[in-house]
């Protein structure tokens, strides 16, 4: 029989409400269309958080990732969607209203991540 | 075995749960695909190949009607059945209901073969809709089933958390307010017997009405005001509107307003991403108040109020004949609830229960006194299913085909796939001959599947399969360095020097990408060529002097490239990569002028900066002499004689690097810095042994030191620090590396300094010389008053604040000029 650690983590809210924070003014940069300069500290910021909020633990930390534009089908339980339009088919995730936030650490070597927080996104078939 | 039941489900309308009754404490089992939430909504959907129960159906139910259903409560005991298009069938409510109490089944993790078990039902149902709930729990496996009332369940959970197992007599109500729908039912309590007199309800009725009257009554008109729109309303609540997207972004905004208004007397919307009829950009921060929220509810709270004293009317009572009100179900969360319902009908409402876990919690308390009328015959199913995978153990793929060829009966099974992270679920489906199934991977991680075979009532069957693991990290068929990747730094420990700072270890697997921040300890002027930053990026081990290693990427900043002048202090970002193919890339980015540098360095050819040579072989010519010298003086001819037959070499190279013109085009420049390194090389492993020694005393006298002060004021902690770092001596010593052993006479200094910290005399004597000081410090005033409160600190013995003090006044000390760093690179550790 198969012998797969469960972990179960509980970020502080605080952090996570932080992540969702940085993504947003990640979206308004993006919509900017500025030399890059604001993005610069946002990296820089969500590279804090993955290398330094738990630094001296096995914990690696907290990334998160924009599924904007992915498919969206009904195995995908690291978003919670709302669909919107009139089908159901060919869904893809057209907003984006917090992302995915995994939590990563170390087990024997093997880089690890668990989902903290599932993205909240909207979804819409692409069908004409 | 167990001989109560013990096992409580709620099977609500729209949401379920599941709880158990273990050693006097009831447990709520999370929903393993919903990260941690208890509840499971009570929707199931029907696809060609797949049945999924809960949240993932209920994001289709309003858009799919016809495959997924949901409120199917409502009509449990009806002759009426639900016609799924996608599998052509027809399901009744208690085939519904019985997928979602077989999906409950999976959220329990203690191990239980559940074979009993207490579901609670609402007031109103009757016998035939009673039987049917009963039903619904046969069919999916259970051997008894116990029924409850909800009303009644939730009293039990409030009696219970008052450990108060028998009530008084007397009578009270218990409102339920939900996601959709409205119960409120009275009970009574006599001579020991609980029962539902009399019951009211609305099935249209929850939160969800109010998150989308916040929209429609509250932000349409508002942002109607500002921007110019000919039917916003109709555009964003029709399917095939153009604003129906952004409707549901609206609706989830204002579920989580609705949230803080709970708390908080205000919360903000925003509202943005759209373009009205003008063209103009929508982009408005809404605020709604608690009481702007309450107006908007108050008539459909009225609502439910009426329902009570229609019962209160019927039952010939007056509301002080009633004990208390008790809120269950999610939306008696909203102050204004609990407020209106005790304002009109005078009767104090309990909130002292969770209200969305009460009536599973309620059921596992009932449970916990139910005997279990079964056989003793519970043996774990044996089958003899054998699968046998295959796909891919490493891929960097966004999906990987898995597939697998099942062996032995796998009629009426079926089987489930679930990532480890919780970020898929293939739902259930039919388990055939063969099976495959494409993963969705994690990027940069080790993503771990389960593969679990059901039987028709969920119950998990054994089977040989061994966890489906793939690897979507870096190291995928990637090559590792030969060699620690360095970054050249001023050494903060060793004024004059410089030291290496590992970027990326030996062995690391390509591609590879770090980023540093360093403080510059100076500054640069702008059009000023003889100020200048060094980036310089070596290969080797980053224990050697920085001189021996190879340099494989190299960028200077001065003065004439910078837009402005940059002060000391300000941030340097550096971003160092190299891809598989062993292209560096390096980034400088300053902060203050928002000015970056990138180079590209290609593996093929070399690169090495003349200028850089000629400083780096004047340094270590110094170096040569200053060792020549001290080995002398210590009569350690050995080690003289080695570095004086490096001495003419060292002459050459010096004469032959200054001749060099910084344009010069040909090879000289790289056979003189092979000669450097080698010379380097030598003088490292020459001088090695006596670092290490001079280490090897330093890190003794300090332990020696340490251990004293550890036996006089230490504490558990720091005994235990020392204790690991003293374990791992033998460990360190073997690495010979004078870096690393000094690393460790730090660490075992920085637990020195935290006792002496705490040391009265010490405290004092810092105290004395910072007084001493005084009149050089840069606050005046404030020096001034940190010098009264110390000398009361030390009349009154408070030493906790006497080091506070100490820390303020070291503070103001201006920095002493004898601290000055290297600042050859620019910034240092």
């Amino acid at each position: 029989m198969q012998d797969i650690k469960k972990v179960t983590v509980k970020v502080p809210q605080a952090y996570l409400d932080f992540i969702n924070q940085i993504f947003e003014i990640e979206k308004k940069a993006y919509n900017l269309k500025e030399e890059n300069s604001i993005q610069r500290n946002i990296n820089k910021m969500k590279g804090i958080m993955e290398e330094e909020f738990f630094k001296g633990s096995s914990t690696i930390g907290l990334t998160y990732h924009n599924p904007l534009g992915e498919n969206y089908t009904d195995t995908r339980t690291d978003c919670e969607a709302t669909i919107s339009g009139t089908s159901v088919e060919n869904l893809k995730i057209v907003e984006v209203i917090k992302p995915i936030v995994y939590y990563s650490y170390k087990d024997s070597d093997k880089v690890l991540k668990v989902i903290v927080q599932p993205a909240v996104v909207i979804v819409q078939s692409i069908n004409p | 075995m167990e001989n109560t039941i013990n096992f409580g489900i709620d099977l609500g309308t729209t949401n379920s749960a599941i709880a158990k009754f273990i050693k006097g404490e009831v447990i709520i089992f999370s929903n393993p695909q919903d990260y941690g939430r208890n509840t499971l909504p009570s929707v199931v959907s029907y696809k060609k190949d797949k049945i999924i129960v809960g949240n993932k159906a209920k994001e289709f139910l309003e858009k799919d009607p016809k495959s997924v259903v949901g409120v199917f409560k409502r009509k449990m005991g009806t002759a009426e059945s639900f016609k799924i298009k996608s599998i052509n069938e027809s399901k009744t409510p208690i085939e519904l209901s019985a997928q979602v109490l077989k999906e409950l089944k999976t959220f329990v993790n203690t191990g239980d073969i559940l074979d009993a078990v207490v579901v609670t039902i609402p007031a109103s149902f009757d016998t035939i809709q009673s039987n049917a709930t009963k039903e619904a729990g046969i069919q999916a496996g259970f051997k008894q089933v116990v029924l409850l009332q909800e009303p009644i369940a939730a009293s039990l959970a409030y009696a219970n958390m008052k450990k108060e197992r028998e009530l008084k007599d007397g009578q009270w109500l218990v409102y339920d307010l939900g996601g959709g729908t409205f119960d409120v039912a009275l009970i009574q309590i006599k001579d020991g017997e609980m029962k539902v007199l009399d019951h009211e309800g609305d099935n249209f009725l929850g939160g969800a009405d109010f998150d989308q009257m916040i929209v429609e009554k509250f932000l349409i008109p508002k942002i109607c005001e500002e921007y110019n729109f000919d039917n916003l309303e109709d555009e964003m609540k029709s399917a095939s509107g153009k604003f129906n997207a952004k409707y549901y972004v609206l609706l989830r905004r204002a579920e989580e307003a609705k949230i803080t208004l709970s708390a908080k007397t205000s919360a903000e919307i925003v509202v943005d991403g759209f373009e009205d009829e003008n063209g103009n950009e929508v982009d408005m921060e809404i605020t709604i108040t608690r009481s702007e929220f309450n107006d908007l509810i108050k008539s459909n709270i009225d609502g439910t109020i009426d329902m009570i004293k229609k019962i209160l009317t019927r039952n010939s009572l007056k509301p002080s004949d009633l004990q208390f009100n008790l809120m269950v179900g999610g939306s008696t969360y909203i102050p204004y609830v609990r407020f209106r319902v005790e304002e009109v009908l005078q009767i104090p409402v309990n909130c002292e229960i969770d209200p969305t876990t009460a009536v599973a919690i309620g059921a596992a308390y009932y449970a916990a006194t139910k005997p279990k009328e079964l056989e003793k015959s519970t043996e774990k199913k044996q089958t003899s299913i054998s699968i046998k995978t295959s796909y891919n153990k490493a891929s960097k793929e966004k999906d990987e085909l898995f597939s697998a060829r099942i062996t032995g009966k796998t009629d009426g099974l079926s089987y489930r796939i679930t990532r480890q992270d919780g970020g898929f679920d293939s739902g259930l489906k039919k388990l055939t001959e063969r099976i495959s199934e494409d993963l969705p991977l994690v990027d940069g991680a080790f993503n771990f599947f389960s593969f679990i075979v059901y039987d028709n009532q969920n119950n998990i069957i054994e089977t040989d399969i061994e966890p489906i693991g793939i690897n979507s990290g870096f190291g995928i068929s990637g090559q590792p360095i030969p060699e620690d990747i360095c970054l050249e730094v001023d050494d903060y420990d060793n004024p004059g020097k410089t030291r290496l700072v590992l970027v990326f270890q030996k062995n690391s697997v390509l591609p590879l990408r770090k980023q540093f921040t360093f403080p510059l300890n100076k500054g640069l002027i702008k059009g000023n060529a003889d100020d200048s930053l060094i980036i310089n990026v070596v290969e080797g081990s980053h224990l050697s002097i920085p001189e021996s290693n190879k340099p494989i990427a190299f960028l200077r900043i001065d003065g004439k490239m910078i837009k402005r002048d940059i002060s000391k202090g300000s941030d340097l970002e550096i971003t160092i990569s190299i891809t598989e193919s062993r292209d560096v890339n390096i980034s400088a980015y300053l902060n203050m002028a928002d000015q970056e540098f990138k180079q590209l360095f290609n593996p093929k050819q070399r690169n090495t900066d003349i200028d850089y040579l000629k400083e780096q072989v004047e340094d270590l010519s110094e170096k040569l002499d200053l060792e020549i010298e001290e080995a002398t003086e210590k009569e350690d001819f050995e080690t003289a004689s080695a570095l004086s037959k490096l001495k003419k070499e060292m002459e050459t190279v010096s004469e032959e690097t200054e001749g060099l013109t910084s344009d010069d085009v040909t090879d000289k420049r790289y056979q003189l810095e092979d000669k450097k390194r080698k010379i380097a090389q030598e003088i490292d492993s020459a001088t090695k042994n006596k670092r290490i020694q001079q280490v090897k005393a330093h890190y003794f006298e300090t332990k020696d030191e340490c251990e004293k002060m550890l036996d006089e004021n230490g504490n558990d902690h720091e005994r235990k620090t020392f204790n690991d770092i003293v374990s791992q001596e033998s460990a360190f010593f073997a690495t010979n590396s004078p870096l690393k052993i000094q690393e460790k006479s730090d660490e075992l200094y920085s637990i020195i300094s935290r006792i002496r910290w705490r040391t009265p005399e010490f405290l004092v004597g810092i105290f004395k010389w910072c007084r001493d000081n005084q009149t050089r410090m840069n606050d005046q005033p404030q020096a001034k008053s940190l010098v009264d409160a110390g000398v009361f600190a030390i009349e009154s013995r408070n030493w906790e604040r006497l080091a506070e003090i100490n820390s303020g006044l070291l503070n103001i000390l201006p920095r002493g000029a004898e601290k000055e760093a290297t600042t050859r690179i620019g910034f240092g550790f």
